[in-house]
């Protein structure tokens, strides 16, 4: 909360979100890997018009998990 | 003796004080009762303790029983939870907001709190000076921004680990 100047460009949400990630990040390892869980997010949405649904699209990309 | 006769009828009849809540200083027998809650899990479900150190926005605190109710959004930090006299238990927090409600409970809302021994000091320490970097580079405003915001939380960390 020192560096306030976050207020102009991020939502409280995002704050929040941002200082559980750092803290997810500094703990021991055995810990993170249950920890790193908690920060995934997946959502999708998919827009209506006239009763047809369009095309279902996830919020965040995935990351082609093919590509080396 | 007929004095003493009057004046012991005159205090009987006199109306009984009415029970005020007067807001006092908490004794040591005083607890108060304190939810701490994560997302995910409940540390603290109504529990009595003693006396809850927080970090507040508006800087550090403790709350003890019958304290005036408030809501305190709470910086990155350690919150130590004292139940009894002698045995206090700390979390890191990486912030959330302290509400203390009328009737002496107080609930914490964090996103994420881990006790001490669960941070890793090397990690903290490399994450602070990727942190730091990204502060000092040519990145955009907003990236820049987020950097200090979790380079704030880092130095916290370290703070707290290094004076346990």
């Amino acid at each position: 909360m020192s560096s306030a100047t976050w207020r102009g460009v991020f939502t409280y949400n995002k704050y929040a979100q941002i200082t559980a990630r750092a803290v997810r990040q500094s703990l021991n390892e055995t810990e993170r890997v249950a920890a790193e869980k908690r920060g995934t997010t997946a959502l999708k949405y998919q827009k209506w018009e006239n009763g047809v649904g369009g095309q279902q699209v996830l919020l965040i990309p995935e990351v082609d998990k093919t590509a080396a | 003796m007929s004095a003493l006769r009057l004046l012991s009828s005159a205090a009987r009849r006199a109306p009984p004080a009415l029970a005020l809540q007067r807001r006092g200083y908490a004794e040591v027998a005083d607890k108060i009762k304190l939810s701490l809650v994560l997302p995910h899990q409940a540390i603290f479900t109504s529990a009595d303790v003693v006396q809850v150190n927080i970090t507040a926005a508006s800087g550090d605190m403790g709350i003890l029983a019958n304290h005036v109710p408030s809501i305190e959004p709470l910086r990155p930090g350690v919150l130590e939870v004292i139940d009894s006299a002698n045995s206090s238990k700390k979390w890191f927090v990486s912030g959330g907001f302290a509400n203390v409600h009328p009737g002496n409970s107080l609930t914490i809302n964090v996103v994420e709190a881990a006790p001490l021994e669960a941070f890793s000091p090397e990690a903290v320490r490399a994450n602070l000076s990727e942190a730091l970097k990204v502060v000092a580079g040519n990145g955009s405003e907003a990236d820049k921004i987020e950097a200090r915001i979790e380079a704030d939380v880092y130095e916290a960390l370290q703070h707290a680990l290094g004076s346990k």
